[in-house]
């Protein structure tokens, strides 16, 4: 655990100016089984201590790898003199921050370190399972991984806290071929917030998912390819929490707003059907714990859900503290920093669409030819909301009925159009939170979603 | 700056006095400085400071690793310990291994010290720069640099490598925007280790911001055709950068997925096309000096006149496939220019499209690729019509490597890699 260094350092902040001082320690244990061949055993920590003052308009930073007293007030002095260079130099003569609430949120939870023997025997359990019940594999892989950031954080204004955000996975990666000979892979990520001693007491409770996995895999041997074009398709949860996240989220966010995204001049307009509904969950969704909990950012604003879209409006942005006095809106917790000697950048937390009211069988059945859409290799968005999703996943749907899986293929549109087309919302939400998000800084994120009848381009061959 | 040669020491008799039958490590201390710009406006100046240990070690064939950023005594034994007790718990194989010894050798690369004066002064000017010769872009985001590295690798086989390296790098992300109309965001950069020239000469950072102007009208694009794309050479890096990792990398080799795998001193390309990885390359700044496994870097070819001459291999999975380990671990990707100036290119091109950058879902492990051609343009009857939105193109990358029909005379060496124009046949081009 963190000793704090920190907390006692507020009477050196300087005066009058935002200040943040931050002691971090960031932890990765990885295990990556390939073929059985053993190629990744690694255990990673590294800490530190970070310093950001805000003057007029223009933030000065600082960091060092060092947990100590001496440090904080290294790099404290180093960010007041980084942020007076700016200052001078490019000032842009902005008015302070507007005060926040001032409180605290003490630790709530510390990391039980598995050793790496009990990673490196999860993951040569779920190996042996897969090499005796998946006979018609090319070949496999299991990576076994936690990771974490426990911060200390004090703020000149706003809470100050102590917290520790661990989560972990298994992700289960089965390569086959086509009958025609195309190579073909599927994985799945298990796991979710929390340790890996806490989320992996027992191999035995992921072999259905593998099982479910081996049997996509197979329905994808006899794959076909897409028909391209402009088709009606079912994104299952998982795609819509990705087109939450990489096609709406990202324009959203109010320093891509002021670059000059799509969702300036959308606000407070229709950019979807009024079935579509998006928050960005802080630390509680649906009554439960929500994939990766957030309670408190960077800059020392306690977390709280940012609503933005409702009934099809497009009603807000993510801020950091400095963006939300430009938009005159309330922060609401988005800054977030990955490394010790990272910045708060905005990001999302746990970014959803809504449930509606529909069972995902009836959403099926009303299709006379489209698709059914339900994994992803990777996504990007632009800021024009045009994204691109790669589908590893997916199946026709002929007359109400689903028919023959698809190879892989792409699907793409724009955002604030496509989520118009939307006429049907299922009332069960899917969420993932494996992944790292990308943005100058990677962040651990949630995203989820119910499935949704829309329309989209989708590429062929 | 700390001692990191005593670190490094330090760190091999605790490897040694803990039981490691063979190690390698590195130690490094880095600075960084970096100004960045958000919404066309200065946001941030940041200066830090970080180290790191890495230690591999091996125990009875087996292997370990770890990764501290702290240089006390008691972190770094209790680092070694969990190196150790890791190796413990894996599984043996003959196939880990680390470099024989190599000569000792002390690296001086770049400009280790920063110009603060000078860089903020080019940052500036390259601010200014944008802001007058390209009024329709806005700054998403620039972030621009100097990093100063000094690092020690040592293994127990007794090679001891010593490297000082600095270099600025500048990073732009920025769209072009009139009225309500917006182009796609475009992502540029440079690595220099040289301010004598203002920024926006170096790499394509200008012709990629007159490119995005250029993208506010678009033209329609209906319909699907087979035609010729030409990728620039920012877009031909990702696309190399998808066909390494499908065809020649250590994962596909050791799951032997690699449709490559029978194909080492065979065609797999068109013969005009040669793709050599040279980190020691003078128009590479501050290149791989020696591999992750403690080879000193050479430079090599990948793939000679069409025929595959290497797979990129680390030393494990070359001695788990009994095919040679890459002669580097870089990514300095050098393509030379080819006998076709770019203005031919185009004018020899019946229908195509110019594609500026590619957002695609990862390539099957067979190569096939799809995706939004973004930043693109048409081409038709030798011309370009004008940019284009919402287009998709989709092919196979083994397949697009014996389509080549012209390789430009002009290259853009953005410090990182030295790539032409290419352009390659029978890529699937569908509108809406």
């Amino acid at each position: 655990m963190l000793e704090d260094h920190v907390s006692n350092k507020k009477a050196l902040f300087p005066n009058g100016v935002h200040t943040e001082l931050r002691e971090q320690k960031s932890r990765n244990r990885r295990v990556s089984l390939v073929q059985g061949n053993l190629t990744g055993n690694a255990r990673m920590e590294s800490s530190g201590t970070s310093a950001r003052v805000y003057q007029n308009g223009v933030y000065g930073f600082s960091s060092m790898a060092e947990c100590s007293g001496e440090a904080a007030e290294t790099v404290l002095k180093a960010a007041a003199e980084n942020a007076l260079f700016m200052d001078r130099h490019v000032g842009r003569g902005k008015e302070p921050l507007p005060i926040i609430p001032c409180g605290g949120i003490p630790l709530s939870k510390k990391i039980q370190d598995a050793a790496q023997k009990h990673y490196i025997e999860f993951a040569k359990e779920l190996d042996s399972y897969i090499t005796a019940h998946c006979p018609k594999l090319s070949s496999r892989s299991v990576v076994a991984m936690e990771d974490s950031m426990e911060k200390i954080i004090c703020t000149s204004d706003g809470y100050d806290g102590h917290i520790c955000a661990p989560r972990s996975y298994v992700y289960v990666f089965l390569n086959s071929e086509t009958t025609s000979g195309t190579p073909i892979e599927l994985f799945v990520p298990f796991g979710g917030s929390g340790t890996f001693l806490e989320n992996f007491t027992d191999p035995s409770l992921c072999y259905s998912k593998i099982d479910a996995l081996y049997e996509q895999l197979m329905h994808k041997r006899e794959g076909i390819y897409a028909e391209a074009g402009y088709k009606t398709v079912v994104l299952g949860g998982l795609m819509s929490g990705m087109l939450a996240h990489e096609a709406v989220g990202h324009t959203v966010e109010a320093d891509l707003v002021l670059g000059g995204s799509v969702a300036g001049p959308a606000l407070n307009k229709c950019v979807a059907s009024e079935l579509v509904n998006l928050v960005d969950f802080a630390h509680t969704a649906f009554g439960k714990p929500a994939p990766l909990p957030v309670y408190l950012d960077d800059e020392g604003t306690p977390a709280q859900d940012a609503t933005l879209i409702k009934e099809g409006i497009l009603t807000g942005y993510l801020h950091s503290r400095e963006s939300a006095q430009h938009f005159e809106a309330m922060p609401k917790g988005n800054a977030r920093a990955w490394a010790f000697s990272d910045e708060p950048l905005i990001r999302m937390r746990n970014t959803a669409v809504l449930p509606g009211k529909d069972k995902l069988e009836d959403i099926i059945a009303s299709v006379e030819d489209g698709y059914y859409l339900l994994n992803s290799t990777n996504g990007q968005a632009d800021t024009t909301g045009e994204f691109m999703f790669g589908i590893n996943m997916g199946y026709e749907i002929k007359k109400g009925k689903l028919g023959r899986a698809l190879l892989d293929t792409t699907i793409s549109g724009v955002a604030f159009e496509m989520l118009k087309t939307v006429d049907m919302v299922s009332d069960t939400v899917e969420w993932a939170s494996s992944g790292y998000c990308g943005k100058k800084q990677p962040m651990p994120v949630g995203m989820g979603g119910p499935a949704l009848r829309c329309k989209v381009m989708i590429g062929g061959r | 700056m700390e001692d990191i040669k005593r670190i490094a020491e330090k760190t091999k008799k605790t490897l040694q006095g803990a039981g490691a039958q063979k190690a390698q490590f590195t130690v490094t201390e880095k600075e960084k400085h970096e100004f960045n710009v958000d919404g066309g406006e200065f946001s941030l100046f940041r200066t830090l400071f970080d180290r790191s240990l890495s230690i591999t070690a091996y125990k009875d064939n087996k292997k370990g690793s770890a990764f501290i950023n702290q240089f006390d005594d008691s972190s770094i034994n209790s680092a070694v310990m969990d190196c150790i007790k890791s190796a413990e718990s894996g599984i043996p194989d003959e196939a880990y291994d680390i470099a024989p010894r190599q000569e000792a050798e002390t690296f001086r690369d770049g400009a280790y010290e920063p110009d603060m004066d000078l860089f903020f002064q080019r940052t500036r000017e390259l601010m200014k720069d944008i802001t007058e010769r390209h009024p329709k872009i806005i700054m998403e985001q620039m972030i621009v640099s100097h990093d100063k590295v000094h690092s020690v690798y040592q293994n127990t086989n007794g090679t001891e490598f010593e490297s000082f390296t600095g270099a600025y790098s500048v990073s732009l992300m920025f769209s072009a925007h009139e009225g309500e109309t917006t182009t796609s965001f475009f992502g540029s950069g440079v690595y220099t280790d040289s301010l004598d020239r203002p920024f926006i000469e170096l790499g394509s950072l200008e012709k990629d911001l007159s490119d995005t102007e250029a993208q506010l009208t678009t033209i329609p694009m209906e319909g699907k055709f087979e035609g010729v794309i030409v990728l620039t050479p920012g877009s031909l890096g990702g696309f190399l950068g998808s066909a390494v990792s499908n065809f020649v990398s250590d994962g596909v080799i050791l799951e032997k997925t690699s449709i490559w795998l029978d194909k080492l001193e065979k065609q797999v390309a068109d013969s005009r096309i040669t793709i050599s990885l040279c980190p020691g390359d003078s128009r590479i700044v501050c290149g791989e000096k020696y591999t992750y496994d403690g080879f000193r870097s050479q430079d090599y070819d990948l793939i000679k006149d069409g025929v595959l001459k290497s797979f990129m291999l680390s030393l494990y999975v070359s001695n788990k496939s009994g095919f040679a380990p890459a002669k580097n671990s870089s990514f300095s990707v050098i393509i030379e220019g080819g006998d076709t100036s770019y203005e031919d290119m185009i004018k020899n091109i019946k229908k195509g499209l110019i594609v500026g950058r590619f957002s695609g879902g990862q390539p099957g492990v067979n190569g096939d690729f799809s995706g939004v051609a973004k930043n693109s343009f048409l081409i038709e009857d030798g011309k370009v019509k004008g940019a284009v939105s919402e287009t998709m193109i989709n092919g196979n990358l083994a397949e697009l490597l014996n389509n080549l029909v012209a390789i430009s005379r002009e290259t853009t060496a953005d410090g990182t890699t030295v790539l032409p124009y290419m352009a390659f046949d029978k890529v699937v081009i569908s509108g809406k």
